[in-house]
């Protein structure tokens, strides 16, 4: 009696942990789950429509707009997938927001299982590739599938978008500009002399060393400011807040400014600092994470810098769903439109209370606007 | 915290002998499974190496790097291994056992958000203070009891439910989160990581309190006597009529519990309920330990071999710093310490050592 009660117990329990494994790993998706099933469904009834009308384009109701992204933990990537959503309801549809947690097996796997189904000529999707060798096979499946597909941030040199017929447009950031930029307002804030320590980001990627090469760009220009050290955080607020500590130890109040290649690092040290009883020093990050906005506004931080998030979510699928509805001419983009930096903003003291509560305007997702912020065709 | 487990161990350990016939009187028999009587060369170069290479490190960091023996410098590697110096007292006591813990940064992640969804903070209305900790304490205990009955009652590996049971914090924490980060408002709490006692932060004191706890509950109580025989020699131990499932799921409880305060003391020092913030820490922690001396075969080592492990992890980190070594290369050169300090630690130890995996 009793082991059989243990043994019905275990089982009980063993599915349940099945279960909430499931759930645990795929939550950020699973509540999505409903509205994803419906768009779904609806394709799969315009099926024959849809492939019959794919020569000149395919008819709005019937295209699927997916967007994925690393997790919905980290308020810039969730402020990614709200944009998405506002450019989906501007259209009447439903964006499938997928979260591959940073793991660039499950991504692939993602999107090879969303492409296993539906009418995929009428796919359009809008992704963050984990890294830059992601990209590839990323590409390869959705061209395959005669899906649309919008790239940002990461993309090796070598792959690009003039050379495939659904991949319309990568977009991405000039790490070397938003580096110099928050570098420049950090020096103004110190009055143009003092010493400075830096916090990478991790450091074989190509925004951490983009955003590096920033800040020494504006290092040489301004001889005044010495760089005392500097260190990989690796993007993380609790990494940053300890090797903060140590730099206070060696350097203590020489320190005048921080330079960090984001903003979670830029708010691990400003705990750091308040924690060592400094005040006073310049702190500057990259990302516009709302904290980090909040913190410039109220005068803890210097400035950071803003790729929009939710124009980023919304800007991919405007672009391939103009692409779908043959509104936009793939092969006859110009480079500019394929491949291209987007315009970020700096925030400092100025005009923080204006980015306060990241929000996007769904006019600049009309197919006639959706290139205006491509400042520089990607080399 | 050490009140509660300790009374239920000894009223589950009256319960099993009860049922079963006992081999040995009590006394004798927890003496002869916690304590080998004879004390080797190779034991005592186990549980002194460490120490020695710490000091010998401190020694050449202290004649190569300006300011590494400062006051100021001793303070900060303190203060900075504290949360480490926490979950690693917990994850002592399941690698002695033999078994391992996966589930630090899941634990973590909800424990943190959590606590800064119970504390004055941006996002609801809970205003608990300190109180919050209890909780929170009891909920990271819920999930190690929760990872090592499973792990025992169902016989899966350790490994396989403390993995389980981190994805399944990760995704508490996410629903948590809710997409807006809990800052935490109340200035009280800041005082723990801005503060000093004699010069070094609240939460140093705390961590310090816990690694002796640890070690009390280890020699002293029933629970640390049997985790340390069980990872000896389980069978043998079943044999003596120990229920080694339930003590097994007591002390994963007690891992968790000191994950969930150390998520709160990361928390507090954050400010702010990170998901990510954890990341990282498991393997760390992990690291810590062996260095120091408790070793994944478990039975050997112990809470304060664990806290020297955590010190030569955090020197090396802050010497490397301080030495000037090229961030591209700190990571290699920490490895090859660590791979180093490991293999000289067991060096002594290996013919005793069985298969190792």
């Amino acid at each position: 009696m009793h082991s059989r009660t243990m043994r019905a117990i275990a089982i009980g329990l063993a599915l349940g942990a099945v279960g909430l494994s499931a759930c645990g790993s795929d939550d950020d998706t699973s509540s999505d789950t409903p509205e994803a099933e419906t768009t779904e469904g609806a394709t799969d009834d315009g099926t024959d429509d849809g492939e019959a009308a794919a020569g000149d384009g395919c008819a709005p109701e019937d295209i699927t707009l997916i967007g994925q992204v690393r997790n919905e933990t980290n308020p810039y990537e969730k402020a990614w997938l709200d944009g998405g959503d506002t450019f989906a309801e501007s259209v009447g549809l439903t964006q499938k927001r997928l979260t591959y947690g940073g793991d660039s097996q499950k991504q692939q796997d993602q999107i090879r299982q969303e492409l296993s189904s539906g009418n995929t000529e009428c796919f359009v999707l809008n992704v963050l590739p984990n890294g830059d060798a992601d990209t590839a096979p990323i590409v390869a499946a959705t061209d395959d599938a005669g899906a649309f597909l919008v790239t940002q941030w990461n993309k090796p040199a070598d792959l690009s978008p003039q050379d495939y017929d659904r991949w319309v447009s990568h977009i991405t950031y000039d790490g070397v500009d938003s580096g110099s930029q928050i570098a420049v307002a950090m020096f103004d804030a110190m009055g143009g002399s003092g010493g400075i320590v830096a916090l990478q980001g991790i450091l074989d990627t190509g925004a951490a060393k983009d955003r590096y090469a920033g800040l020494e760009q504006a290092l040489a220009d301004n001889p005044d400011i010495t760089l005392l050290d500097q260190q990989t955080a690796n993007f993380s607020r609790a990494e940053a807040l300890t090797v903060m500590k140590t730099l206070i130890t060696k350097h203590g109040d020489e320190i005048k400014g921080v330079w960090t290649a984001n903003d979670d690092m830029a708010l691990g040290a400003i705990e750091a600092l308040e924690a060592a009883g400094m005040e006073g020093v310049a702190v500057v990050g990259i990302d516009a994470v709302p904290e980090a906005v909040e913190a410039v506004n109220g005068g803890t931080m210097t400035a950071t810098v803003s790729s929009d998030g939710p124009w980023q979510g919304g800007i991919g699928l405007a672009i391939g769903y103009c692409a779908a509805i043959g509104e936009i001419d793939v092969a006859g983009l110009p480079a500019i439109n394929r491949a291209f930096y987007a315009d970020q903003t700096l925030i400092t003291g100025d005009n923080a209370a204006d980015y306060l509560t990241p929000t996007v305007d769904p006019a600049e997702f009309a197919c006639d606007r959706v290139f205006d912020r491509a400042s520089a065709a990607l080399s | 915290m050490i009140t509660g487990p300790r009374s239920a161990v000894t009223s589950a350990g009256n319960g099993s002998s009860s049922r079963r016939p006992r081999i040995l009187g009590r006394r004798a028999g927890e003496r002869a499974l916690a304590r080998p009587t004879s004390t080797s060369f190779g034991e005592r170069a186990a549980t002194w190496g460490p120490l020695a290479a710490l000091v010998a490190m401190c020694v050449a960091f202290s004649i190569f790097a300006d300011r590494f023996a400062s006051v100021d410098n001793f303070q900060a590697i303190l203060d900075s291994s504290a949360v480490l110096a926490v979950i690693t007292v917990g994850l002592t006591f399941v690698l002695l056992l033999g078994a391992i813990d996966l589930s630090v940064e899941g634990v973590m992640a909800t424990c943190g958000l959590g606590f800064s969804l119970l504390v004055l903070n941006n996002r609801n209305g809970w205003d608990l203070g300190l109180v919050a900790v209890i909780p929170i304490v009891v909920l990271g205990a819920g999930f190690g009891f929760t990872s090592g009955t499973l792990s025992s009652r169902l016989k899966v590996p350790s490994f396989m439910t403390t993995v389980g049971m981190s994805a399944i914090g990760v995704g508490i924490a996410t629903l948590l989160f809710g997409g807006l980060q809990p800052n935490i408002l109340d200035p009280a709490l800041g005082r723990w990581t801005s503060g000093r006692w004699f010069g070094f932060t609240p939460l140093t004191f705390v961590a310090a309190g816990c690694v002796v706890i640890g070690a009390l509950i280890q020699r002293h109580t029933r629970l640390g006597r049997y985790a340390m025989a069980i990872g000896s020699a389980e069978d043998i131990v079943a044999l003596s009529g120990v229920n080694v499932s339930r003590y097994k799921g007591y002390a994963f409880a007690l891992a968790g519990a000191f994950y969930g305060l150390g998520a709160v003391m990361m928390t507090t020092q954050l400010q702010a309920g990170v998901v990510e913030a954890p990341n990282g820490l498991n393997f760390t922690a992990i690291t810590a330990a062996v260095v120091g001396g408790t070793l994944l075969s478990g039975g050997q080592g112990g809470v304060l071999q664990s806290a020297v492990g955590v010190l030569i992890v955090k020197v090396l980190e802050n010497g490397l710093v301080l030495l000037d070594v090229s961030p591209y290369l700190q990571r290699a050169v920490q490895g090859v310490v660590v791979v180093a300090a490991v293999a000289a630690a067991t060096w002594p130890l290996r013919a005793r050592l069985r298969v190792v995996k």
